[in-house]
């Protein structure tokens, strides 16, 4: 048969058999790990205690596949077929063993040499398989639970502020924040570029005044430093739309009287300007910010958000629409007054418990709001999927 | 829980030990990776007749050559190849695979809907590390039973 002519490689099974895992990747992983430079990569699961405090309602155990920028859930898919792993062969045959497949040498003239051969060296029956749910990954949730909650107000005249500690220990450098903030990472599930962004948003910042620890501000304390900056800008002049130097800022909100103590941690009023500043002058959280301004539509709607965080938390204490407008007005320089008004604040962070009232949604159950409204997107998209599980996922 | 890190590139080249002698890669150019893996998908497995299990996951002697050993299972052709014309990809559309002398398994050469990063422990490292060890876009796939074959 004119076949048994052409070109035919012997297959051998090589043993023992090596351990192998195939990752099916997606085209920005193709590109990111055949690039020049390409990072390491990292796997991570969330600690124990984090796993616990923050459930994942999609799985019990998992692995995230995490580059630098972004987060990928890992999925392990079993497959009925194996899928073998060759690689050419170092003719580790004998030669009466090619028997087995081919006729002796002279007969039909097709013996394989040795260095014609492929062997398989592993078996792969399942392959992991990557997807971003949607929605995709955020660290809010896992840094709210690593992170300890700052509630001291700056504005009791300083009785309760620090206990004088702050001398004892001299300011960190930022080498010793970075270094306590990548701790906190280390086991939060998701990219660093995500946890960062995470920090950020929460206004997150290390202090050494009772050893190093890892902070999150409460919204009362947040709009503390917003009401104190603002009166500091005023009082010295800064003007906040254009662009000033964060160090002058500083110096604003402190007392005249240098033996105060300061009303609140630098390191706080940095991560408030930080998130309040312009998004594209906001420097790597692993630099220092020097030179601020503040957009103020952008800015104004936080201070909304956070006011109604820190005095409506709940349905149970929501407040009078009038007077929240009134109080926020109050919060903002004199020339933003006008931007206030509801339509300002950000997608379902308020809920009306009645027409003359307003309450602020927690992030989390805005996500839960949201995720109801896609899960029929979610079922047609299963509809048109031949992967099984997502096939039988809604029928759970 | 620490992070693993999955490292981009192969530190060492597989089975660093034979460097010398790089087996010469017989299958045709399309299949051929830096590395010299390739993929090969069954319908079912290949059984080979050496009972016991566990020592395919015998890592101690993976270092000494002189403890693999391979099993001649079969022959794999791809009839329509020729290496004249590595460019025209008709050929790919028919594979065969023998096994032993008289059964024939029919298959193809497919792309990968989305390429496949082969991952392996990293032997160099002492922390627990995983490495790409290729990237894989095609694959040999036997999807049917294997035929009795008379005239070899």
């Amino acid at each position: 048969m004119s076949t048994q002519d052409s070109h035919s490689i012997l297959f051998t099974h090589t043993r023992p058999q090596e351990g192998f895992r195939l990752l099916e990747l997606t085209p920005e992983l193709e590109e990111l790990l055949t690039s020049k430079d390409a990072p390491v990569l990292e796997l991570k699961s969330p600690s124990t205690a984090l796993a616990q405090a923050v459930v994942d309602p999609t799985a019990h155990d998992y692995v995230n596949l995490c580059t630098p920028t972004q987060t990928y859930r890992i999925r392990q898919v079993q497959s009925s077929n194996s899928l073998h792993i060759l690689r050419p062969s170092r003719g580790e045959i004998s030669q009466a063993d090619i028997k087995v497949v081919e006729e002796e040498a002279g007969e039909s003239g097709a013996l394989n040499l040795p260095d014609e051969a492929v062997t398989a060296i592993a078996k792969c029956s399942s392959t992991l398989e990557l997807h971003v749910p949607p929605g995709g990954f955020s660290a809010i949730l896992f840094l709210e639970k690593s992170l300890r909650l700052y509630d001291r107000r700056s504005d009791d005249d300083g009785d309760i502020a620090m206990g004088g500690s702050a001398d004892s220990a001299g300011p960190l450098g930022p080498k010793e924040m970075r270094t306590a903030r990548e701790n906190v990472c280390q086991d939060i599930p998701v990219s660093t570029a995500q946890c960062e962004q995470g920090w950020m948003e929460l206004c997150a910042f290390v202090d050494g005044a009772e050893g190093v620890a890892c902070w999150r501000p409460s919204a009362r304390s947040r709009l503390a430093v917003w009401k104190r900056l603002v009166e500091g800008a005023v009082l010295q002049g800064i003007d906040l739309e254009k662009q000033f130097l964060v160090g002058d800022l500083w110096k604003s909100v402190l007392d005249d009287d240098e033996e105060m103590e300061p009303p609140f941690p630098r390191a706080l009023l940095e991560a408030v300007v930080r998130r309040i500043c312009i998004a594209d002058e906001r420097p790597p959280l692993a630099e220092d910010i020097k030179w601020a301004s503040f957009d103020k539509v952008e800015c104004t709607q936080w201070v909304g958000e956070t006011y109604l965080a820190a005095t409506a938390p709940a349905t149970s204490s929501a407040i009078g629409r009038s007077e929240f407008l009134r109080a926020w007005k109050d919060c903002l320089p004199e020339t933003w007054r006008g931007e206030a008004t509801l339509s300002r604040l950000p997608n379902g962070c308020y809920n009306s418990p009645d027409p003359t009232t307003i309450c602020f949604v927690e992030p989390s159950q805005r996500q839960l709001t949201n995720k109801a409204a896609s899960a029929p997107a979610a079922a047609a998209k299963a509809k048109n999927t031949r992967n099984w599980h997502e096939l039988l996922k809604g029928r759970r | 829980m620490p992070s693993i890190k999955l490292r981009p590139h192969c530190s060492s080249p597989v089975k660093a030990t034979a460097t010398a002698s790089t087996p010469n890669n017989p299958l045709p150019t399309l299949l051929q990776t830096p590395s010299g893996l390739a993929l090969l998908e069954l319908q079912g497995t290949i059984n080979v007749p050496s009972g016991n299990e566990e020592d395919d996951i015998d890592y101690s002697s993976m270092d000494n050559p002189a403890s693999t050993f391979e099993t001649p299972i079969g022959k794999l052709m791809f009839p329509d190849y020729s290496v004249h014309n590595p460019d025209d990809e008709k050929w790919m559309k028919r594979a065969y695979m023998y096994i032993g002398r008289y059964q024939r398994m029919t298959g193809e050469v497919k792309k990968l809907p989305r390429p496949i990063a082969v991952l392996r422990k990293c032997q160099a490292s002492e922390d627990e590390e995983l490495e790409v060890v290729e990237i894989v876009r095609y694959k040999i796939f036997f999807k049917s039973r294997p035929e009795p074959v008379t005239n070899v």
